[in-house]
């Protein structure tokens, strides 16, 4: 697999565990060759362009779909066949935040309390209140981060252990995103809540989440914790280098060339590299690009570009 | 789960029950009226019996009356595909919305979940269809008894064929919406494909399901009993001589007593 | 109590700052010992961070015994924290004074000095390697 590191969280079942896990619609696939552990008790970025996959996991997590290959399993459990005691135990806000447009903001409380057994009413009215948003009002007429917002509120009373939210403040403005990621980690403070959040905005990423997925093409790119991400990219700069020398160097994410000088953007796991180069950090969002990057380059030159222990990026 | 589907699908059940008033209120006062006059000339004595003067005047004068309400009624068969394809509407509104997707995330499963969004629906659109057959069947009885059950417009609103309409047209909504994920527009569209699979039933589909039955006869000796409540598909035949009138062909059967020209 | 803030573009790690920021209060007297720091859910809420990096921060500051975590009630400056005591830090000050007239009569701006001086604090995680 390229560039994983599995991670496991103290020893207790991971949240999400996929084995394999591919989905095709039609002759295309959507996932595919998705082997991945994320940790209980972290807040997981899932990050890649539109169409990587992203919505295809989070589906496939929480039983909307069906795999074509491999499987997946849920804080143990699988999605489909062990909905009735999953279900209950996971929350989800789909891409879009959908909610019944016509029914008020009570209605829709009470559409959540009469389906969920483990409803926390007093939660949920708290949540709204703390919202300022009058019960009264159609969901309709909400703003678009006051839906999310209730979409969001829908998803956590039930007390859930896992929450999956899928794109969440892809079409919402600064403030409303703010606030949204606001309340979903207040919600992790307060409760042993695991969170697995979608986006392809890597903005926020470093500050709210701890664990990091890369996807893109329907591949895994890169699994890791953050942390360990940022201490293990370098970016190498010197003097233009021909290609034969840079196959000498391990775990080529990135490189670019200029007349005079060579770039490389390099997972360095300690590796030392010759006095030519010079190593400078690398932030998350310069590196999540290379890996994104990554795939298409490879894609335009027809070389296949994938960076484990043994292969070399060839230019 | 009862009540949310319940709340979801409040106005299509407003809507099938205003249906069911308009019904209501057209039938039930001319019902009563047409049942009135049925009894007071004492139509049925006259089914059945050789024509005599009174009864021909009685029979025409009730029809005269009666009959263009009963073609304009005929238009109310169209009324299972109706609710039918209205009541399929708040399912198709989540496909359409994807609030499935908020749906089959809480806690209940997906089957529970279908059973109760296409299960509580139908049983309106059926109870109210199914009100609408017992109303229309008291409605047409005078009609039936004198012309019997083969009329298109009686045979459609009686008994559980009319059921049958509204679960034809339940599911060809489904099946609309679920390929094309716009509610309003598939409910239209199958609606149209309903009128015109009844259509295509009603004037081509049955003449042809079972081989017709062929009679002569002198029309001095007025017409056999065998057609006394049959569907007529086509008549015709030569003028003899001293003899009667030309029935008119069409759908709709004769009184046996009177073979009157229109 | 104590405000947390964070500067997103200074390369220090989010749950760093945080560690400097207590630090620098406890030096500075703007927090004594046996106040609270502020719960992990008010740092969460008000800087949008990962609870993580948070208890990661007030481990560490558990862990040079500057705080201490009472369980149920909250994490506290340690009753033996102490204030730098303030000749200290005159004297410092007096001393950096004189260094940066050094530096700007070398000929360096206010841009240089910054510079020079980051250069010299920064971890030496990013060393070249010879």
């Amino acid at each position: 697999m390229s560039g994983l590191e599995v991670v496991q969280g103290g020893g207790s079942a991971p949240a999400v565990a996929a084995d394999g896990l591919g989905k095709r619609y039609g002759a295309k696939w959507a996932l595919r060759n998705c082997t991945l552990e994320i940790p209980v008790g972290a807040v997981t970025a899932l990050v890649g362009p539109n169409g990587a996959g992203k919505t295809t996991l989070l589906q496939l997590a929480v039983g909307l779909t069906v795999p074509t290959a491999g499987e997946v399993r849920v804080l143990g459990l699988s999605p489909r066949h062990d909905a009735h005691a999953l279900l209950p135990r996971v929350g989800f806000v789909a891409q879009e935040h959908p909610l019944y447009r016509g029914l008020s903001v009570a209605e829709t409380l009470k559409v959540g309390k009469r389906i969920n057994p483990g409803w926390d009413n007093d939660f949920a009215l708290g949540r709204i209140e703390q919202l300022g948003l009058p019960l009264g009002l159609k969901v309709g007429k909400l703003s678009g981060g006051q839906q999310a917002q209730v979409a969001l509120t829908l998803a956590l009373a039930k007390r859930p252990e896992l929450l999956l939210l899928d794109e969440p403040v892809a079409s919402l403005d600064p403030l409303a995103r703010r606030e949204f990621l606001q309340t979903v980690l207040e919600a992790t403070a307060e409760t042993e809540l695991t969170v697995i959040l979608s986006s392809h905005i890597i903005a926020d990423l470093e500050r709210v989440c701890d664990h990091l997925i890369i996807l893109s093409q329907a591949e895994t790119q890169l699994v890791s914790p953050i942390d360990e991400v940022l201490a293990s990219h370098r970016l190498l700069t010197g003097p233009r280098t021909d290609p034969a020398t840079i196959a000498r160097v391990n775990r080529v994410i990135r490189e670019s060339h200029t007349e005079r000088q060579t770039s490389l953007l390099v997972r360095a796991d300690g590796h030392a590299y010759d006095s030519s180069w010079e190593l400078h950090e690398v932030d998350l969002e310069e590196i999540v690009l290379a890996y994104l990057g990554h795939r298409r380059a490879g894609a335009a030159t027809g070389a296949t570009q994938r960076s484990s222990d043994r292969d070399v990026v060839r230019s | 789960m009862t009540w949310v589907a319940w709340r979801l699908q409040r106005t299509e059940t407003l809507i099938a029950l205003a249906l069911l008033v308009l019904i209501g209120a057209v039938l039930l006062p001319t019902g009563i009226e047409m049942s009135h006059a049925f009894d007071r000339d004492h139509l049925s004595l006259c089914l059945g019996h050789r024509p005599s003067g009174a009864c021909n005047n009685a029979i025409e004068g009730f029809l005269s009356r009666f009959n263009s309400l009963g073609d304009l009624l005929a238009w109310f068969t169209l009324l299972p595909g109706l609710l039918g394809v209205i009541l399929a509407a708040p399912f198709l509104l989540e496909l359409e919305q994807g609030t499935y997707r908020l749906a089959w995330t809480q806690s209940i499963t997906r089957g529970r979940w279908i059973a109760a969004k296409l299960g509580l629906p139908l049983a309106v659109a059926l109870l109210v269809a199914g009100a609408y057959i017992l109303v229309g069947t008291w409605w047409r009885e005078p009609f039936v008894r004198m012309n019997g059950r083969m009329d298109t417009a009686t045979y459609d609103s009686e008994g559980i064929v009319a059921l049958g309409y509204t679960l034809f047209a339940f599911g060809l909504a489904l099946v609309v919406g679920v390929l094309w994920r716009k509610a309003v527009a598939a409910v239209t569209v199958a609606f149209v494909g309903y009128v015109v699979a009844r259509v295509f039933v009603d004037t081509w589909l049955r003449d042809r399901l079972v081989t017709p039955l062929k009679l002569s006869w002198n029309p001095a000796a007025g017409q056999p009993a065998a057609l006394d409540h049959a569907r007529i598909l086509s008549e015709g035949g030569k003028i003899l001589l001293g003899g009667g009138r030309l029935i008119r062909q069409g759908g709709r059967s004769r009184s046996p007593v009177t073979p009157a020209a229109r | 109590m104590i405000e947390f803030h964070l500067d997103g573009r200074s390369g220090v790690p989010t749950y760093l700052q945080l560690v400097q920021q207590v630090r620098q209060a406890v030096r500075l007297g703007i927090l004594h010992p046996g106040d609270q720091l502020p719960t992990v859910k008010d740092v969460v809420g008000s800087l949008t961070i990962n609870a993580n990096t948070v208890l990661k921060a007030y481990r560490e500051l558990d862990r040079a015994g500057l705080v201490e975590a009472r369980r149920g009630l909250g994490t506290f400056v340690a009753s033996d924290a102490r204030a730098q005591p303030a000749d200290h830090l005159d004297e410092l000050r007096s001393s950096l004074s004189g260094w940066i007239d050094r530096a700007r009569a070398a000929g360096l701006d206010d841009e240089g000095l910054a510079a020079l001086f980051a250069d010299a604090i920064r971890p030496t995680a990013v060393a070249r390697v010879a």
